[in-house]
């Protein structure tokens, strides 16, 4: 739980902060667990939630919505077909991601959550996902092929 | 269209989990949890196994306790509603109980770890429930709760398990 906050805030304080706000919050509204999903996926949502807040309450860079991204989806060309991956300088270049593009990156590649969830977490459409998605990738191709890792 | 990124941290996936919580991450949650209860949350690892211990510890103090029968008010007030949320999830633990059954007679499949803690679990709440009546408090209506939460988990648990022979049929079908 702590390594989803720490990929959506990037910082370890805040990571720290985010773990501690959600595990009080989901104790303290165990009883609306309804048992329809698992409790760790419940769980995980609090963490995600709490995260995403607190990356909002930042205001240093917006994460996606309506009015600041287009909405057209590009298409999802594979430019890093090939591409010769090492999980340290991936883990790394997402890290260096701005807030926008490695939080939609961290919740569709490492949370699991598919763009349809994904605009209901962050309350953007669901091309709006998979456009700030697509572009994340572009920008994580040239941190990886930029040499600065 | 295939995604090379996807497909090299899906396979990468634990790599991608490197950091770990410092240790007083918990000393505020520790401190802001109820102190029967907090326990629960030092093990991230082993959630649902320190709620079964937990669960087991309370029952066992709750059982032999002569602890002061008097419940105060705002644990009456507490208490309020217990009832409609008992049957909710005494409704979602019959339903699915009535598949995992379904399942396990159809796959031939005999009592397993889950199911048998599942009714260690359930001889607890049968515990709890009559502490509840001698005893009302927040803490026993917790760990009715709690207890009703981690068999709806365990139950889930067991759905999935069962259900993941078929899965792969259908895959090898397609």
């Amino acid at each position: 739980m702590y390594n989803v906050g720490f990929r959506i805030v990037n910082n370890a304080d805040e990571a720290k902060d985010v773990l501690q706000e959600a595990f009080i919050s989901a104790f303290n509204n165990l009883e609306t667990y309804r048992g329809d999903s698992a409790f760790g996926a419940w769980l995980k949502r609090i963490v995600v939630n709490k995260a995403i807040n607190l990356v909002r309450r930042r205001r240093f860079e917006r994460l996606p919505d309506h009015e600041n991204f287009d909405v057209k989806e590009e298409s999802p060309v594979d430019e890093l077909e090939g591409y010769p991956f090492e999980v340290e300088k991936v883990r790394k270049a997402i890290e260096r991601l701005p807030d926008g593009y490695r939080v939609v990156l961290s919740l569709y590649l490492l949370e699991g959550y598919d763009h349809s969830e994904i605009g209901e977490i962050l309350g953007i459409a669901e091309s709006t996902s998979k456009s700030q998605f697509n572009r994340s990738k572009k920008k994580l191709k040239e941190i990886l092929e930029g040499g600065m890792l | 269209m295939n995604d090379s990124l996807k497909e090299f941290i899906n396979k990468n996936r634990e790599g991608f989990d490197t950091q770990t919580p410092p240790e007083s991450a918990w000393h505020q949650v520790d401190a802001s949890l109820p102190r029967a209860t907090k326990q629960i949350f030092l093990n991230s690892i082993s959630f649902w196994r320190a709620a079964a211990i937990l669960l087991l510890g309370l029952s066992s103090y709750l059982f032999f306790s002569k602890a002061n029968s008097n419940s105060d008010k705002r644990d009456v007030a507490a208490l309020q509603g217990f009832n409609d949320l008992e049957s909710y999830y005494s409704l979602q633990i019959k339903e699915k109980m009535t598949l995992v059954n379904r399942f396990q007679s159809q796959t031939g499949l005999t009592e397993d770890d889950i199911t048998q803690n599942l009714k260690k679990l359930e001889a607890m709440y049968l515990v709890l429930k009559d502490e509840m009546k001698k005893r009302p408090t927040q803490d026993v209506r917790d760990a009715l709760v709690l207890n009703l939460l981690v068999r709806i988990d365990l139950i889930n648990q067991q759905l999935n398990k069962l259900d993941q022979p078929s899965q792969k049929e259908e895959e090898k079908s397609l």
